[in-house]
């Protein structure tokens, strides 16, 4: 064995080198990561639509707060909003939606006219069309009032 | 046992042998990190 190692070592020593580089690869080499996007960069643009959505983002807001109908007499909503999964057909998920949009109270989907309602409904995904089915509007108007009798009379016991 | 079979059996050893100081040097820290 002795003898063997004398004379062999260099194929001995080979043999360990090529272990450690096959082991190198395989758990190191292989497992970095690579970015390799095709995508050009955003920067390839120019400077002109970085310029144009800082003028956006710093021009005045195009619309302005909704405010509730004359009809309606809000409840104030608390700091946080109306919590707007007592409407029924609308879930936590829809909720959420609305909250991104900006919606956090009965008395602003109480105001709600047809353009709006189509604005939302477009926003919606899946949900589309629930707005009219389940007829938001007439329910946010009675909880925005705090008529709880009369929205169990119309679309049944609050939840 | 023949030469060549005693020098097949030290190379596989001394490839394993590698492939452990390999795994030592680079696959645990790795397998932490995931």
């Amino acid at each position: 064995m002795n003898e063997l190692l004398q004379t062999y070592w260099p194929l001995i020593v080979a043999a360990l080198l090529v272990g450690i580089a096959i082991a190198w690869y395989v758990f190191h080499a292989s497992r970095r990561t690579r970015i390799t996007g095709t995508s050009r960069d955003v920067l390839d643009e120019g400077a002109a639509p970085a310029e144009r959505n800082k003028a956006l983002i710093d021009s005045a807001p195009a619309a302005t707060p909704m405010e509730p109908p004359a009809g309606v007499a809000p409840t104030a909503p608390s700091p946080a909003g109306d919590d707007l999964t007592r409407i029924k057909g609308l879930g936590p998920k829809l909720a959420a939606t609305l909250r991104g949009l900006g919606v956090t109270s009965f008395a602003q989907i109480a105001g709600w006219d047809d353009g709006e309602i189509d604005r939302i409904d477009a926003e919606l995904g899946r949900f589309q069309g629930r707005i009219r089915r389940d007829d938001w509007v007439g329910q946010a108007k009675l909880l925005a009032q705090g008529d709880e009798s009369g929205f169990a009379e119309r679309y049944g016991k609050l939840s | 046992m023949p030469l060549w079979f005693e020098l097949a059996a030290l190379m596989v050893a001394a490839y394993g042998a590698g492939l452990g100081i390999g795994w030592a040097l680079w696959g645990r820290k790795e397998q932490e990190e995931d």
